[in-house]
């Protein structure tokens, strides 16, 4: 046992695959004890939160204010507002008032300024102008109000005798906070999802789910398929017959369609994660069980298993102890193989909306489903949906070099 | 050589187009041998029509782009019909009789304006007037109004068109029947007589009054052909795909399979006089790709294949911001579009714990509305804040119609937990086994929040819904069954509502001529307690006495401040006994619009008056946009 241990660990191809997946197991061991909060908890007042550091800005307020002289920080105030497509929008609409055009100079932002300060008026139209220009001209108009000012802003609160506002401070345009000085500082790795959920910490709580009902869905897959496999092939005869008529039939049903059907039929309010990763087991166990037969019939005509037939052991002792040991080898590497499509599969049939239950735990293939239905894609929101589809790849691909590894080490053919 | 290749190459192109088009004839579903026929020869002329003169119709799959509207959000699945006594057509850009009527195809007497609540003359002749005893609504017909047919349509029409809906028992028959006694003629005029109550005032004016707006008139010698055809027989008037119809608005069918609707304007159409619009709509052909869903139809709108998008676009406004494209939609900012409908969250007023008021008020004083509206609806709905919770809509019209200070105290902005416990503790109900749930009468205080799956929106409220109850010791969870199941299930309100249906979504009356009443009417009137079939509303089986009572008085008030007075007495009872909940405001329709060819697009504040509502160009008085339409590169 210790030898063969040492000499899957050699294979370069198991060691990848493993710690892949070790990092990704610990990831979901320890990420929960570090950030406890609940991963379906909506934090987010409105969809699709950017990933990154989030400070609250009322805190900052409050926070300690140094005064750094930058090299450059206007203008890059300037630019976050006012960048050169604005610039040449402005061009075209002071051209369309009727300004010469060599009378802008577009990259003189006072004179630029002021020339859109006097002239611009929302109600203007001209030719080729559209509702969506007119909408776009007056937020730039509103987004360059006050650009070049120098003035610090002033924050002040309301007095609760008169009404009246009173000044508390004043933030000069040179002032900085440390973060760390913040009270309230949230990093999102991944920002937020459609319903306003931290997607780091759903798709940490999602990926140990969805390893669950691989796991679960890989158990029963296998141990049927092991089952079926080991007692048509030792027994033989008829009821070899008998269990490859049912194996031939599943072999020819696509067992996606199978998956479809059974889950559709179960019914939105019975999809519990565990009962889909039950139905995934009983749809896959198929090639499972038919490559388990042909090894047991090459076996079970070994002279030991003959040995141990005529000293008059028990079908179900000879299965045991005399085949199982030498297909071992064979069904770890199919039961992992078995994970990995589980998972795959979730993650297929959530897309479809056929998978788990909602709103009680996060999945994969949920994270993947509600992105899609909240076009994610189409938005441009990469970061509700890729790192699943990534983590979905790192599991399939650990999981596969582990099982590439293991056979380089048991299977004779390949060996080096 | 190349001169026979290129013969022959044109040849090979054109039995090409032939084949294709010959095919889809005989394929499309609903076809009779009708539209075969009509099809045929303009499919021969297709590959001559881009050469030859402009008035050809062009090849309905090469229409030209800058004579054609495209359209999203209203057709799915091919179309069955275009027969407008019929309510099974499939025929989202034709059909559709309801408070904006659909007037592309088939015209009604008026056209009603969601804006400003008027209604406006479209095949009429002038305003409608009653009479003194409010019992008979009499208009003329606009003389200048003719079918596609040539042949003038007349108010024998509009009488023939009720007398086959009363002969048949067509769905508008069968609802008006309560309060229309007859539609007749006389001197070339159309009464329409109430049905009378005992006293003999009118049933209910404000249905009489919104059938002029809200039902199309059909031409009296075409119905006849039609009942000679299907001989008398009702199920078959209804089931007829009525290829042949005669229309008087200003499109028709031109194109229909199960990949696209195209409608073609009719050049002869009537509106083109001077007492209407005085010229023809300005694109030529209307087309709507049939979508396989939501997605495929924003990926187009995005790219410029759609005009107008009646579709939930979600983070709409990213479109403009981020993308920098030229969508707009109605309003420039949040909430981009006017809310006109009510989803709203129904109790099961049978279920254990939800007969208490503290129980249906906590939960509806606890869930996060804000958070609803900027995820659910990505902030594409009014908030509590500007349109404070009532039986109304956002619009100003509606919200004039309640006493906002008499009951301020009763409304709430949500999200108010401790309050929420507050009011449970105070009414002993409370945690006294420690598992962290309440009880009432030793039970927990378990419910299952519901709404049909794949309703994004809705699903996505249903979660917040369901958060808001842990936070108050109340478990909620959530379930989404399949759409056929739940349709089922909710409207049979002649049954107890089974287990899982504690807390469910619904909607509500939109705009209308006869909102706010009829709206306040299906949110809480019993009439529809224990109703087998029920698609009007009160599906939680709230009743209330007063309640009914002002519910039928309303329609016969002509008193404004009476009238006001009785609504803000509904909105009372409403928020005092929480028989359900609004959870946002949702338009009447989604009006998106893409100005990479098309531009002038109805606008808040663009100028027309009467304003044009955002109703996709198609409903109601909406359709008056298609008038002022220019293309951005002429």
């Amino acid at each position: 046992m210790k030898h063969t241990l040492q000499q899957i660990f050699r294979s370069p191809n198991f060691v990848v695959g493993f710690s892949i997946f070790a990092v990704i197991i610990l990831t979901v061991l320890i990420y929960p004890m570090l950030i406890p909060d609940p991963p379906l908890k909506i934090i987010a007042q409105g969809t699709f939160f950017e990933p990154g550091i989030y400070v609250n800005t009322y805190d900052t307020f409050s926070a300690p204010a140094y005064t750094l002289k930058l090299e450059g920080a206007d203008s890059k105030r300037i630019a976050s507002k006012l960048n050169d497509e604005d610039r040449l929008a402005m061009q075209k609409w002071l051209v369309g008032f009727g300004i010469p055009e060599n009378e802008i100079d577009i990259q003189n932002t006072e004179a630029l300024l002021d020339l859109w300060n006097t002239n611009f008026d929302p109600s203007k139209r001209f030719q080729g102008m559209t509702n969506a220009d007119r909408n776009y001209y007056i937020r730039l108009n509103n987004s360059v109000q006050g650009l070049l000012s120098t003035a610090p802003a002033i924050i002040a609160a309301t007095d609760e005798t008169t009404g009246g506002l009173v000044e508390t401070d004043r933030v000069q345009q040179s002032d900085y906070i440390n973060v760390s000085q913040v009270s309230n500082v949230r990093i999102l790795p991944l920002g937020t999802d459609n319903f306003g959920r931290d997607v780091l910490t759903e798709l940490v709580a999602a990926t140990r789910v969805s390893l669950m009902i691989g796991f679960v869905a890989g158990f029963v897959a296998t141990l049927i398929g092991l089952v079926l496999g080991l007692v048509s092939g030792y027994v033989g005869g008829w009821v070899d017959d008998g269990i490859m008529f049912i194996t031939n039939i599943f072999t020819v049903i696509p067992s996606f369609v199978l998956l479809i059907l059974i889950s559709f039929s179960i019914g939105q309010d019975k999809r519990g994660a565990f009962t889909i990763a039950t139905v995934i087991g009983f749809t896959s166990w198929v090639w499972t069980a038919r490559a388990v037969r042909s090894q047991v019939i090459s076996l079970r005509n070994r002279d030991h298993v003959n040995l141990s037939k005529l000293s008059g052991h028990s079908i179900f002792y000879i299965i045991v102890n005399d085949i199982l040991p030498y297909i071992a080898s064979y069904v770890v590497m199919a039961f992992i193989l078995q994970i990995s499509s589980g998972i795959l599969a979730e993650a297929g049939l959530s897309i479809l909306g056929l998978g788990p239950r909602t709103t009680e735990v996060p999945t994969l293939g949920l994270m993947m489903n509600w992105a899609m239905i909240y076009q994610a894609h189409i938005l441009g929101k990469w970061w509700a949906y890729f790192p699943v589809i990534i983590t979905i790849a790192l599991i399939a691909f650990s999981m596969n070099l582990m099982n590439t590894g293991m056979d380089q080490v048991f299977n004779p053919a390949l060996r080096d | 050589m190349k001169k026979i290749l290129y013969v022959v190459s044109l040849l090979v192109i054109a039995s090409m187009i032939l084949t294709a088009c010959g095919s889809a004839a005989t394929e499309a579903p609903a076809a009779t041998e009708a539209p075969a026929a009509t099809e045929a020869p303009a499919a021969t002329e297709a590959p001559a029509a881009t050469e030859a003169a402009s008035s050809e119709p062009a090849d309905p799959n090469s229409l030209p782009r800058n004579e054609t509207l495209y359209f999203n959000g209203q057709q799915w699945g091919s179309v069955v019909g275009w027969n407008p006594y019929s309510t099974s057509n499939n025929n989202g850009m034709a059909i559709a009789q309801q408070d904006n009527a659909r007037v592309l195809m088939f015209e009604t007497p008026y056209a009603y304006n969601m804006l400003d609540g008027q209604v406006y003359p479209l095949l009429a002749d002038g305003p409608y007037t009653w009479n003194d005893a409010h019992t008979e609504l009499s208009f003329g017909i606009n003389p200048a109004a003719h079918w596609s047919d040539g042949t003038p349509v007349t108010a024998d029409d509009v009488a023939y068109t009720w007398a086959t809906h009363v002969k048949y028992n067509t769905p508008t028959g069968a609802a008006n029947t309560a309060y229309i006694e007859d539609i007749v003629a006389s001197d070339g005029t159309v009464v329409i007589k109430a049905k009378l109550n005992d006293d003999g005032t009118a049933v209910n004016p404000l249905v009489v009054q919104a059938y002029v707006s809200t039902n199309y008139v059909i031409q009296k010698a075409w119905t006849q052909t039609l009942e000679e055809r299907t001989g008398g027989d009702a199920t078959a008037l209804l089931a007829d795909t009525a290829e042949d119809v005669v229309f008087s608005g200003p499109y028709s069918k031109y194109f229909a399979d199960d990949s696209k609707v195209v409608l073609i304007r009719d050049d002869n159409y009537w509106g083109q006089d001077a007492s209407m619009f005085g010229k023809l709509p300005i694109p030529r052909y209307l087309a709507h790709t049939i979508f396989k869903d939501n997605a495929a139809g924003t990926t187009a709108l995005t790219a410029g294949e759609v005009d107008v998008s009646q579709q939930f676009n979600s983070n709409v406004n990213l479109l403009w911001e981020q993308d920098g494209l030229p969508i707009s939609t109605y309003l420039p900012d949040a909430p981009y579009q006017i809310g006109a409908s009510l989803p709203t969250a129904f109790y099961n007023l049978k279920s254990p714990g939800l007969d208490q008021v503290a129980v249906r008020k906590a939960i509806a004083i606890a869930v996060d509305y804000p958070t609803i509206i900027a995820n659910a609806m990505t902030d594409q709905s009014a908030t509590f804040d500007q349109a404070p919770r009532s039986l109304m809509n956002p619009t100003a019209g509606e919200q004039a119609l309640y006493d906002h200070a008499a009951v301020a105290d009763l409304q709430w902005a949500g999200n108010d937990i401790e309050g929420a416990k507050k009011l449970l503790d105070d009414a002993g109900i409370v945690d006294t086994n420690g598992d962290g749930w309440r009880e009432y009468n030793g039970q927990d205080l378990h419910y299952v929040a519901t709404c049909p799956n794949g309703w994004s929106d809705w699903q996505a409220a249903i979660e917040v819904v369901a958060a808001a109850g842990k936070e108050i010791g109340i478990d909620i969870t959530t379930n989404y069954p399949e759409w056929a199941v739940y349709q089922t299930v909710v409207t049979a309100s002649d049954q107890p509502l089974p287990e899982g249906y504690d807390i469910f979504m619904m909607w509500s009356d939109g705009a209308g001529p006869t909102q706010p009443w009829s709206r306040v009417r299906h949110l809480i009137s019993s009439e529809y307690v224990g109703m087998a079939g029920n698609w009007n509303g009160n599906w939680g089986q709230y009743s209330n006495a007063d309640a009914d009572a002002l519910i039928a008085a309303i329609p016969g008030m002509t008193d404004e401040a009476e009238i006001k007075s009785a609504y803000t007495d509904l909105v009372k009872m409403y928020l005092t006994d929480v028989p359900s909940f609004t959870l946002m405001y949702r338009p009447q329709s989604f009006h998106t619009v893409n100005e990479s060819v098309w531009t002038n697009f109805p606008y808040d504040g663009d100028g027309t008056n009467p304003p044009v509502p955002p109703m996709d160009l198609m409903d109601g008085w909406g359709v008056a946009g298609l008038y002022n339409l220019e293309l951005v590169n002429p």
